[in-house]
């Protein structure tokens, strides 16, 4: 005879719940408000590539942080990510939405720190947008 | 930057996200939790990611009968037949904890129709297959499949009738999964190439059939979960 | 005892050129069960970390096949690769992992993969 038990869950729910500051990044908050997304620009533009450009190195960062430094597990990524959405970020298209989340756990890691990345991208922005 | 993304750009406008993305990425780098050496190997890794060798795993198989026992014994081996070497071209040499080197194979028959989920997160045979579409990767899909599935392909526009057993792979340990579909009817006398184009990602996920003239995957919706257990 | 010591390059000592599960080939000694066994997933505690999924515990399988030997992800998360064992895929039915399976599909099946220690026989 099976048991049943109807409060049966998957596990990455269960396991997601754990330790994870949900509070907004007023950065990230602005970023989310002010970004245009790939979607609106490809169309704009008239650009067929499904994927912004920046996928790719997006996904490598999320791989080396966890196969070569072990500083955010992509198991843990993932959770936090599903969390996060859930709370912040749900109509946000993907991938932005999981560049979003990654800066997220990051900082609420201690791995980097709000105001530096503040200001690394004020750099990066006046760099990207510099006139040759 | 990486040899093989000299990004030259595709649209003249910056976003916030592109920002974004560079600046976690540089700091991340001048903190020491990498490399750019680390992370141009696994930007140049990515590049090479596609669906495509899978795509033709499955079409060899359908021409070559031995080819396919070897496919069902060893997906590892039979998948350096279409050039992935899954423990050599990665950056680790030897698999991670979301690229393991082992690959199985799941071959459908007229009564036994396969379909894979990871409910942990989203492992995906990445080496093999590529990046995961993003409904792969969302609560929604992982949560119901496991329970729901019938209804899940069904959404997929799939219907299966009785007569087929439906069985759910779960991709929570290290081996990674493909699914071989059945080669559809109209491809008689096709080659190796023309059958590789209807093996799209979504039929080696196996949540779609091939059939003849189709070469792309369907469009579509992504939903958060609501409410998915508990009734 | 010794002090056991912890080498963190170990495992990618031993894995690199050769792969990860593959060099962890032949250390689990013999199996405990083989192909068409029934067994049952043991509703055994973890230390925050485990890749059994709940929705299986305490129901019955069979075995369909010995996929490779592994250290548990229970002590990998640990780095702990000393006890290697037989990872097994095994086949619920669908019926039996949710009970309001409907019977008309009462064929359906699910596969996944759990370790040695956390399956007894049924």
């Amino acid at each position: 005879m099976v048991k049943i038990n109807p409060e049966k869950i998957t596990l990455d729910e269960e396991m997601s719940k754990r330790n994870l500051d949900k509070s907004s990044v007023t950065l990230l908050e602005e970023v989310k408000t002010k970004g245009k997304v790939w979607r609106d620009l490809s169309k704009k533009w008239g650009v067929e590539n499904p994927d912004p450009p920046w996928k790719i190195t997006l996904e490598a960062t999320c791989d080396v942080l966890s196969e070569v430094s072990c500083a955010l597990p992509g198991v843990e990524r993932r959770w936090e990510e599903d969390e996060l959405t859930d709370e912040h970020y749900k109509d946000v298209p993907f991938p932005e939405r999981q560049l979003l989340a990654l800066a997220h756990s990051m900082i609420r890691r201690g791995l980097i720190d709000e105001d530096d990345l503040k200001r690394r991208m004020q750099e990066v922005d006046k760099r990207l947008n510099m006139v040759e | 930057m990486s040899k093989n993304h000299k990004a030259a750009p595709m649209v003249d406008e910056v976003s916030e996200f592109e920002i974004l993305e560079l600046a976690v990425r540089e700091l991340a780098i001048e903190k020491g939790l990498f490399t750019q050496e680390d992370h141009n190997a696994w930007t140049d890794y990515m590049h090479t990611l596609s669906p495509i060798p899978a795509a033709r795993l499955v079409a060899k198989a359908w021409l070559d009968p031995e080819y396919k026992k070897l496919c069902i014994e060893d997906g590892v081996k039979a998948s350096l037949e279409v050039g992935i070497d899954w423990i050599n071209q990665m950056p680790t040499k030897f698999g991670t904890p979301s690229d393991y080197c082992n690959l199985r194979v799941m071959a459908d028959t007229p009564t036994l129709k396969h379909v894979v989920v990871c409910t942990l997160c989203s492992c995906y045979p990445r080496p093999i297959l590529g990046q995961s579409p993003e409904w792969y990767r969302t609560p929604n899909y992982r949560r119901r499949l496991v329970r729901w599935p019938r209804q899940v392909l069904a959404e997929f526009g799939m219907q299966l009738s009785e007569e087929v057993e439906v069985r759910v792979v779960d991709s929570n340990q290290k081996t990674r999964y493909i699914v071989m579909p059945e080669r559809p009817k109209g491809t008689e006398g096709w080659t190796e190439d023309q059958l590789t184009e209807i093996v799209t990602r979504d039929c080696l996920i196996g949540t779609a059939l091939p059939k003849p003239g189709k070469t792309a995957n369907d469009k579509r919706y992504v939903r958060p979960a609501v409410n998915p257990y508990g009734h | 005892m010794s002090k056991p010591h912890y080498d963190l390059e170990h495992h990618v000592k031993k894995a690199t050129g050769i792969g990860d599960p593959q060099c962890f080939k032949g250390e689990a000694g013999k199996a405990k069960f083989k192909v068409g066994d029934k067994v049952k997933v043991r509703d055994i505690s973890d230390l925050f970390y485990t890749r059994t999924p709940m929705y299986t515990r305490g129901l019955e399988a069979t075995v369909v096949r010995l996929v490779y030997e592994t250290p548990p992800a229970e002590d990998e998360a640990w780095d702990n690769t000393e006890n290697v064992e037989w990872m097994y895929s095994v086949l619920f039915k669908q019926k039996d992992l949710w009970p309001e399976y409907s019977d008309t599909f009462s064929s359906d099946t699910l596969e996944t993969e759990i370790p040695e220690h956390g399956l007894e026989p049924a």
